[in-house]
């Protein structure tokens, strides 16, 4: 790592000045990816913003709506009763991440800003646009097999590596800014971008914005949710593709459903096509087996990801079954 | 009578140090002004290094100095080899580049992180050439090494001619033996000619060795700690370029200088499995008699060594087979060299094996345990010779009792349970049960305590636990009071730790050196104690550390001897190796793994939910350590079969995955309820404890009972691995392709 | 939570330094373009001498029971802080990035990666280390386990999975064998001692014992 200075603002404002005036400044949090970044030369900031003593860890119901403080820590919020009783299946998405001692460090705002695990962008030896925009897509024409099959464009393929963002997507987060010039909200499914010509920009924050709280509106997803994980060993992977599923069930309708995916995009990929598939029909097989091949249409593979497709349709199946216990 | 302590759970000698932090690897040592180094290693495959600019790196605060190719000291070994002898790399002899990885300087400085930040400000040039990577692409350049003749035992090829024939194509892909611990190594030269190591290695004599060849030291002048050991599984068989590296680095600096590489390093710089393809081909009558195997092998290999292993072995003598014929071939590409991993070949070519009889038999409709059954070899077919022992009948019968396999319904994708698909799969391994020739000195002090030493390792089996167990056995001494020190090139010679040697090699030089120091005991009591006096010496019995005449009541303790005669410590020193016998017998070891798996149809995860394995590997010394074995071995075998593959992007020669996160290793999710069962019964041959090996039959064959298994629980079966999901999909999910753009 | 979206946008203003650090990310984005490695390695990162500039930091936290008071430059982790400059090496190191758990410590209570951790975001933080478990000459629980059922070969991992199992006891994720396995997941042991690692956290936890 290269030297750099380290700073620990006592108040919001402080935090969010010291990196909004200076080019070469981060924020850190959990670290748990900052750290691994910076370790192989990938991100090399010259100061730390460390955020980790602010007042942002509340996890509290405002209203019906959950809210949840940015620097919460991933195992806290899994483990929090207001997120195994309201959202099970943010709880689900959350464990089924990284490990338990990475869940203690990362926060709910370091899991957003978390970076592709492309190898490409982290061999700094190997051409990647989003590192090193204009030096090519070493991942396109290269070893793909784990990357996107949705919303890619020629000059990245990356995908996202977040459970946690892939539940909160499907359930209709917002989430909230603090930055130099005031606060502001965003809808979750706008945060994280999709690569574009531009795929160095993860997300749409400005600079020195920080994520201050993910709000969560009530739902009826109390029940018949499932957050299905397909990766290479049974634990501690990331995922190949991973499904959301939440379904409000009545009376053997669905009256509406929730869909993500994570793993084939380069932000978590909604699937509202296949979620108003879904809505006012029977919890089936075949109806489920439907909407999946819907939410397929739209997907590109790659020379060693063309699995990804049918592993999808197979995934959002069986996520959907799971959710309905049918 | 005390009780036997061979065969005995006992804990580990070292377990407290192990459980505390206070075990020291060599890392974890200090010296003072000890500098940090950090490498700087070549990101092209192949071509040569056109400069060197350090003018940043030596400004740098905390920045000892570079050394390189440009200004390492001389290495007086490299130049009595043949420029053209293939006999590995000579880390900073000069420009050339041969692999991606390789080391091209090493940067020292005050501070880890200096160092390690340092390294990243080298700027070296260089001219690159055309690079060689991919096997299959470079199959023309296959050849065979003279230490791997073909081999034909009756008509070669007469498979084809047979009623019942498997013809198939196995691949493995390379594999990273990535231990827990980081390489690397601490050097330094307290005087010009003299050096203090502290290594991660196998044997501490063969590091001793490789230094004196190449800087031509006289052997007391290099000394080799290496006291605890995180894990080697074979890469810690010999010393690495990045050990000279330091060195060389260390003598310039003329300051202690260690070394810790990077997990991505591990990748390039400390060998691995190399990958493989074979072609096997079995041909058998219609009730299941084999007529003929064929095994085809070829591996890759670096361009500056030819690397062999047993791939095609186990196929010359597992089976009861009058024609026989194997081939073995290497490739060499722009890697570095790899080295045995555990298992070594024998496993990459027991995968072939086994898969191919499974596959047979379905084709015969015969259980594959009946088939191999009726194919098991009561002798040596290879060499002629009768087994010094072998119940491998035994095993696969208690296994297949233990998994319950009379619940396994023949038919593939036939069970079911939870909504997954089950399946039941099983397979044999072998592995050369072999014995060195070692040395071990052993002290009796005054106080009744047994002071044995050697320079052995111990990479984690528990050596010295067993050594004690056996040196209680022979004098009657309690483990207590009984220490076996090794990892010190200082004392007496021992052979690595590798091929599942140490307990036959080692417990034999410790059963030897007990039985000396018996004999100097019981001359020393008939000479000097008078209920002893003239006593024949078979006449005195060992018992609870007591000399005792037969026939007398008076029993006279080991240090009450020395007390009397004024002794501080009595010493033996004995040498044991093999003798007749193993030109009378052929010797293995034998393993069976029988596996239970669930694979889900949806989205082709295989879960193994039990696993029962079973090893004849003669007497087991310490029940506890020896099942720790076992489940390592099998933990192993799940990544092979599932999990583990070093991938390379050929474009650029670098693995994208060289990491924990990528690579996957399993872990403890993946691994379910293990058991394991030891024949435990005494080879009449081997050496006086009646132990054969068993850390290789614990991965051989295992891959093959995932295989075997995922093929009787879906159908498909696949002969690359690892078998992940997407192999295991059922193509029908790839139809949709055809509905979906897709881009190559 | 960093940012670094917008670091094409502003390359302007400021000293020396940083113009020239980011005149040479260019050349190094560059020499990429070629689809080979670029020749010139690491050109992008700025002089270490320039960086020099930085000064060492003060922290202090309690380690072990034990008040320390340290100096560090700020991108010293954790980890290399406990091994390198305060001789605690039982934590040891794997792969430097959270994907092996060899050096996992308690820090206030809590399992963590300690090489993902900069020794500066610790201060006032309570940490206890494998060195620390032990009360005294007697051993742990968890580590009495370890030795019974053999929860290890090389030893090397062990530290980090006996802080690990300890943790996972006393979260609540020692319920069953299938929960174990999982919640132990973020320590890998290459030898393979998984099974028995196992059998000794069950065994802890049904013995009953304070963890």
């Amino acid at each position: 790592m290269n030297q750099f200075s380290y700073v620990r603002p006592a108040s919001l404002k402080a935090a969010i000045d010291a990196v909004a005036k200076d080019n070469t400044a981060r924020f850190i949090a959990g670290g748990t990816n900052l750290l691994d970044l910076m370790k192989s030369g990938v991100v090399i900031p010259e100061k730390l913003v460390d955020i980790n003593r602010l007042p942002l860890k509340d996890i509290q119901l405002n209203g019906n709506t959950l809210h949840i403080g940015a620097l919460a820590l991933n195992s806290e919020l899994a483990a929090h009763e207001l997120v195994t009783t309201h959202h099970p299946l943010l709880s689900q998405a959350l464990l089924a991440g990284a490990s338990q001692q990475l869940r203690n460090m990362a926060t709910v705002g370091g899991n957003m800003m978390q970076r592709t695990r492309c190898t490409y962008f982290y061999d700094t030896t190997m051409p990647c646009n989003k590192r090193s925009p204009n030096s090519g897509c070493g991942a396109i024409g290269g070893i793909n097999r784990m990357h996107a099959i949705f919303g890619s464009s020629e000059s990245c393929i990356a995908v996202h590596p977040s459970d946690m963002c892939v539940a909160l997507a499907a359930l209709d987060a917002t989430v909230l800014v603090s930055g130099p010039k005031g606060n502001r909200r965003i809808p979750f499914t706008d945060f994280h971008r999709l690569p574009g010509n531009t795929p160095q920009l993860d997300n749409n924050l400005a600079k020195g914005e920080l994520i201050t709280a993910v709000e969560i509106p009530a739902n009826a997803y109390t029940k018949n949710v499932y957050y299905l994980k397909v990766r290479d060993r049974a634990s501690y992977a990331f995922a190949l593709v991973s499904v959301a599923a939440a379904l409000d069930i009545s009376n053997n309708v669905i009256r509406s459903a929730r869909l993500a995916m994570g793993g084939v995009a380069h932000k978590p990929w909604r699937l509202y096509e296949a979620e108003k598939a879904l809505a006012g029909k029977a919890p089936t097989e075949e109806n489920f087996r439907d909407a999946a091949n819907i939410a397929l249409q739209s997907a590109k593979a790659y020379q060693h990801n063309r699995f990804k497709t049918g592993l999808s349709v197979n995934s959002i199946q069986t996520a959907l079954l799971k959710a309905a216990s049918v | 009578m005390k009780k036997q302590q061979t065969g005995q759970s006992m804990d580990r000698v070292d377990g407290r140090l192990k459980v505390t932090g206070g075990a020291k690897y060599f890392a974890d040592h200090h010296l003072p002004d000890l500098l940090y180094a950090a490498l700087v290693c070549s990101p092209i495959s192949n071509g040569t290094i056109k400069s060197i600019n350090t003018t940043k790196v030596l400004r740098a605060p905390g920045v000892q100095d570079v050394v390189s190719h440009l200004n390492a000291p001389p290495v007086p070994g490299y130049k009595n080899s043949d420029p053209n002898a293939k006999d590995g790399l000579k880390i900073f002899k000069d420009n050339r580049i041969y692999s991606n990885g390789q080391p091209v300087a090493i940067v020292m400085a005050n501070t880890m992180e200096r160092a390690v930040y340092a390294a990243s400000l080298v700027e070296v040039q260089y001219n690159q050439e055309t690079h060689y990577t991919e096997m299959n692409a470079n199959m023309g350049k296959a050849f065979q090494n003279n230490r791997m003749k073909d081999y034909t035992r009756g008509e070669a090829d007469a498979w084809k001619k047979a009623p019942v024939t498997i013809d198939a194509t196995y691949s493995l892909p390379l594999e990273v033996h990535n231990p827990m611990e980081l390489a690397g190594i601490i050097a330094h030269w307290d005087t010009p000619d003299s050096l203090v190591v502290y290594a991660k290695t196998q044997g501490v004599k063969n590091v001793q060795d490789t230094i004196k060849r190449l800087f031509q030291l006289p052997e007391q002048n290099i000394t080799v700690h290496s006291q605890f050991v995180g894990g080697g599984f074979g890469m810690a068989l010999r010393v690495w370029p990045l050990e000279i590296a330091t060195i060389l680095a260390a003598k310039k600096v003329r300051k202690p200088v260690k070394l810790v590489i990077t997990r991505d390093q591990m990748f390039t710089l400390v060998g691995y499995r190399p990958a493989a393809v074979q072609q096997l081909s079995l041909g058998a009558t219609a009730d299941g008699k084999l007529t003929g195997i064929t095994h085809e092998a070829v591996a890759v290999t670096s361009p500056y060594e030819d690397f062999t292993e047993g791939i095609v072995a186990m196929s010359k003598f597992m089976y009861a087979c009058p024609n026989v014929n194997t081939r073995y071939k290497l490739v060499p590409l722009n890697i570095s060299t790899p080295i045995w991993m555990r298992g070594p070949g024998e496993a990459t070519g027991a995968f072939a094996l086994e898969s191919a009889i499974d596959e047979l038999s379905y084709k015969l409709n015969m259980d594959p345990l009946e088939l191999r059954i009726l194919n098991h070899a009561d002798t040596d077919p290879e060499k002629n010779l009768p087994f010094s022992s072998k119940y491998l009948r035994e095993a696969y019968q208690l296994g297949a009792e233990k998994i319950g396999w009379s619940n396994r319904k023949a038919t593939p994708r036939s069970m079911q349970e939870d909504g997954m698909l089950v399946g039941y799969g099983m397979s044999s391994g072998t592995f050369g049960a072999f014995r060195g020739k070692a040395t071990v000195s052993a002290t009796l002090k005054a106080d009744g305590t047994l002071i044995l030493q050697s320079a052995a390792a111990d990479i984690g089996p528990g050596t010295a636990t067993a050594m004690v167990q056996i040196a209680a056995d022979v004098t009657g001494i309690a483990p207590a009071k009984i220490k076996f020190m090794l990892g010190e090139s200082a004392y007496p010679f021992a052979p690595q730790q590798g091929g599942s040697s140490t307990v036959s090699t080692l417990g034999s030089a410790v059963t030897d050196a007990c039985k000396a120091l018996q004999q100097k005991l019981t001359d020393l009591a008939i000479n000097h104690v008078p209920a002893f006096k003239n006593a024949a010496p078979e006449t005195i019995t060992f018992e609870d550390g007591q000399l005792q005449r037969a026939g007398q009541s008076e029993k006279i303790s080991y240090e009450a001897i020395l007390q009397q005669q004024q002794l501080p410590e009595v010493n033996v020193v004995a040498t044991s190796q093999s003798g007749e016998e193993r030109k009378k017998y052929s010797m293995y070891s034998f393993s069976v793994h029988f596996t239970k798996v669930h694979v889900h149809p949806a989205t082709g995860v295989v879960r193994i939910k039990h696993i029962v394995s079973v090893a004849d590997a003669g007497t087991i010394v310490n029940a506890k350590t020896a099942r720790s074995q076992m489940i390592g071995g099998v933990v192993g075998g799940i990544g092979m079969a599932l999990t583990e593959e070093a991938v390379m992007d050929h474009r650029f020669g670098r693995f994208v995955n060289n990491n924990y996160a990528d690579y996957h290793v399993p872990v403890n999710a993946d691994t379910p309820p293990t058991d394991v069962y030891f024949i435990n019964k005494k080879d009449p041959y081997i050496n006086p404890m009646g132990s054969k090996g068993m850390g290789e039959i614990a991965l051989i064959g295992f891959a093959a009972a995932v295989s075997n298994a995922v093929y009787h629980a879906t159908g498909k079966r696949i002969r690359d691995l690892p078998i992940t999901p997407d192999k295991v999909l059922d193509e029908k999910v790839y139809q949709l392709e055809t509905k979906n753009k897709m881009n190559s | 939570m960093p940012q670094e979206n917008d670091q094409q946008n502003h390359p302007q203003k400021k000293e020396k330094h940083e113009a020239r650090r980011d005149f040479l990310k260019q050349s190094s984005a560059m020499m990429a373009l070629a689809l080979t490695p670029p020749l010139v390695m690491k050109a992008a990162q700025h002089d270490e001498a320039i960086a020099g500039i930085f000064e060492k930091m003060p922290v202090s936290m309690e380690i072990n029971g034990k008040k320390v008071q340290v100096t560090v430059e700020p991108r010293v982790t954790l980890l290399d802080l406990l091994r390198e400059q305060l001789d605690l090496t039982g934590t040891k190191k794997g792969c430097d990035h959270g994907q092996c758990g060899a050096c996992t410590v308690h820090v206030n209570g809590h399992r963590i990666n300690s090489c993902l951790t900069l020794a500066v975001m610790q201060e006032g933080k309570k940490i206890t280390t494998i060195e620390g478990l032990a009360n005294g000459e007697q051993l742990h629980p968890v580590q009495e386990a370890f030795i019974k059922h053999d929860g290890f070969q090389c030893g090397y991992c062990t530290p980090g999975q006996i802080m690990s199992a300890v943790a996972c006891i006393r979260e609540g994720h020692a319920g069953s064998p299938e929960e174990i396995r999982e919640f132990m997941s973020g320590n890998i042991c290459r030898c393979g001692a998984y099974d028995n690692i196992v059998h000794a956290i069950m065994d802890v936890k049904q013995g009953g014992k304070t963890v």
